[in-house]
């Protein structure tokens, strides 16, 4: 194979693929090659003796001024950037350059040469990207955003929704401290106010746990070893005042301290007896129980009546989930999340089973007594 | 705040006064290196980025803070006041230039002169006023800066910005002193180029000279004459240097211009 000849050479930089172009010490064009003068339709003569911003549209000439030619000045190159021309019949040709200057040995510019890329898909798909990128920004800016406000409403709700409660509480405990009523319907009404305070309170505990849970700060607890049975059993008179109609039948065999936190083990408890309250059938008693063994704590609560679907089986737990709209009892679907979360938070688990006969929900947790936390 | 580390500042030269460069949009303190040293046998010589640029400290940069030109000249006016500067000689180039108009209103003792490299009052046409730009091209630059990212990605940020003194990197710091983060390079090309000073220019009191290049686009002639006409008792030198950035196309004749000044 022969060497390559000086007219070899001609025409690989007169028609190579990519557009050459070098300027001058004083910023003038000096040479352009066929291709380069071909894409944007002016003759190559046209060029010589003009400077390469005349040929730019003015975004690329504000860049070419402000960021290429002092990076060229400061580094010798600069490879990669993305320039549009302006062609003879006003169209943009959207390209990517490299750019070399060749120095004298003092560091003095001799010329500066240009390679340019047709880049005309490149860039529309690398704007694409852009575009898309910027869209979903937005996107995720705007969830977030509203993300966050609803999470302070709820918690900004759950504290106002606690100050007329409380009034409620108080006006019913003076009346019947006050002893003015005195026949056996008055004293239902009383007691109906009692609990369905006290249902309105959990449910208001359950939402500002939530917001808590959600806005970064969890369910914190705070253990001691006391005893738990009594907490159990008031959580569970509690709720026989509040449904006196149903039966609850308990069976504590605590025989080992549980290091725990008592008020969210109550939380729990309450939580899962009302759902069994909520779900049971009415004529059937709500079965409730709790023990140790060994290494284990095990709360269990059972009731009778239609078995949970399938396909809600996996959503339980999750925040705000309703089994069925229509039943304006079921409240806000945050009772089971919170109690797993409870569960959760003292390295436990809850489970379910649910059959014709039965359904069940067991909490479980070690009894690490020097647990932290 | 530590304003020093906060703006990259760096101090070097001999002399009681004080000589203060300022960059413009696009790069950084490096557009001084050809001018900055010839000064320092005389002056103590004063360079740093604007908050967003090469070395500064990015975690500062405050969008709101940086939506006016204001934010900038607070900087520069707390650079000054940092290092104790008074009667100080400010050499500000591009946008900087009206930065410096800006801190001389605020803090009038900081600087003594100033040197004004290629200025403009207002970039965009405003009916008998030429600025040289319409606002579509702006609009259009903006949305160009996009399309050169000089290299910067999520992936490369951490390393540019938590490593400046690693040689390591030094092959992927190319295009570095001109790069930035392109959501800053946008809102400082926004707010560069959307800036009006015009009202500023009569408050100033400082003797001011204006460097006008010629076949400057960014800032041509007849911009750089308005300056001139509303700085009072300001004074023009025309050089013979094209183009935007003399101070690294024609650095000794910005070194000289600025010489015969002060």
């Amino acid at each position: 194979m022969s060497e390559p000849g000086s007219d070899d050479y001609r025409d690989l930089f007169e028609n190579a693929p990519c557009g050459y172009l070098t300027i001058g010490p004083d910023g003038r064009i000096t040479k352009v090659n066929a291709t380069l003068a071909s894409w944007t339709g002016f003759a190559p003569d046209r060029f010589v003796g003009q400077r390469l911003h005349q040929f730019l549209n003015m975004a690329g000439r504000i860049y070419y001024e402000t960021h290429i030619a002092p990076l060229l000045r400061m580094q010798g190159s600069f490879n990669e950037f993305a320039l549009d021309f302006e062609t003879a019949a006003g169209e943009r040709l959207p390209v990517i350059a490299n750019a070399v200057e060749r120095r004298d040995a003092d560091g003095g510019v001799l010329f500066t040469a240009l390679v340019v890329i047709k880049a005309t898909d490149r860039r529309r798909y690398e704007r694409q990207l852009v575009d898309s990128r910027s869209e979903l920004q937005k996107g995720l800016t705007s969830e977030r955003e509203t993300a966050e406000l609803r999470e302070q409403f709820i918690a900004v709700l759950g504290h106002d929704l606690r100050n007329p409660l409380a009034a409620i509480s108080a006006g019913a405990r003076i009346l019947q401290r006050s002893g003015a009523l005195q026949n056996q319907k008055e004293l239902r009404v009383l007691d109906m106010i009692n609990s369905t305070v006290t249902r309105m309170s959990d449910l208001i505990d359950n939402i500002l746990d939530f917001a808590r849970g959600r806005l970064g700060g969890g369910i914190t607890l705070h253990r001691a070893m006391r005893p738990l049975e009594p907490v159990l059993e008031q959580v569970v008179d509690e709720l026989r005042t509040a449904s006196p109609q149903r039966a609850i039948d308990t069976r504590f065999e605590i025989v080992e301290p549980v290091n725990c936190d008592h008020t969210r083990i109550g939380q729990l408890a309450s939580n899962l007896i009302g759902n069994a309250l909520t779900h049971g059938a009415r004529d059937m008693p709500v079965r409730v129980g709790a023990k140790t063994n060994g290494d284990e704590f095990e709360f269990w609560v059972a009731n009778v009546g239609e078995p949970i679907p399938e396909a809600a089986m996996e959503r339980l737990f999750e925040p705000f989930f309703r089994g069925d709209v229509r039943n304006s009892r079921q409240g806000l679907g945050l009772g089971l999340h919170i109690a797993s979360q409870i569960a959760q938070a003292h390295g436990g688990r809850i489970a379910v089973t649910s059959t014709p006969e039965e359904t069940r929900f067991v909490f479980s947790m070690p009894l690490a007594t020097t647990a932290p936390n | 705040m530590d304003v020093m580390a906060r703006n990259n500042v760096h101090v070097s030269g001999r002399g009681d006064r004080a000589m203060v460069f300022a960059h413009g949009f696009g790069c950084d303190q490096n557009m001084w290196r050809f001018v900055a040293p010839e000064f320092e046998s005389e002056f103590k010589v004063v360079l740093f980025d604007h908050v967003g640029a090469g070395g500064s400290d990015l975690s500062a940069y405050d969008k709101s803070k940086y939506s006016t030109l204001h934010g900038y000249a607070d900087d520069l006016a707390e650079i000054g006041s940092a290092l104790g500067l008074t009667d100080a000689i400010f050499v500000g180039h591009s946008v900087s230039a009206m930065i410096g108009v800006l801190a001389s209103i605020k803090a009038p003792e900081l600087f003594g002169r100033m040197v004004l490299v290629g200025p403009s009052a207002r970039y965009i046409d405003d009916g008998d006023y030429v600025g040289g730009f319409t606002e579509k091209q702006i609009a259009e630059l903006l949305e160009f800066l996009e399309d050169n990212h000089m290299g910067w990605s999520a992936a490369m940020a951490p390393s540019i910005m938590g490593n400046p003194d690693r040689p390591e990197l030094a092959e992927e710091l190319t295009n570095s002193f001109c790069r930035t983060d392109p959501e800053i390079a946008k809102a400082f090309a926004r707010v560069t180029f959307t800036s009006d000073n015009r009202s500023d220019l009569p408050k100033v009191t400082v003797p001011t000279l204006i460097l006008q290049c010629s076949e400057d686009i960014i800032a041509s002639e007849e911009v750089g004459k308005f300056v001139r006409s509303r700085i009072p008792g300001s004074e023009i030198v025309f050089l013979k240097a094209t183009g935007h950035c003399p101070n690294l196309s024609a650095p000794a004749e910005v070194v000289s211009a600025i010489r015969a000044y002060v």
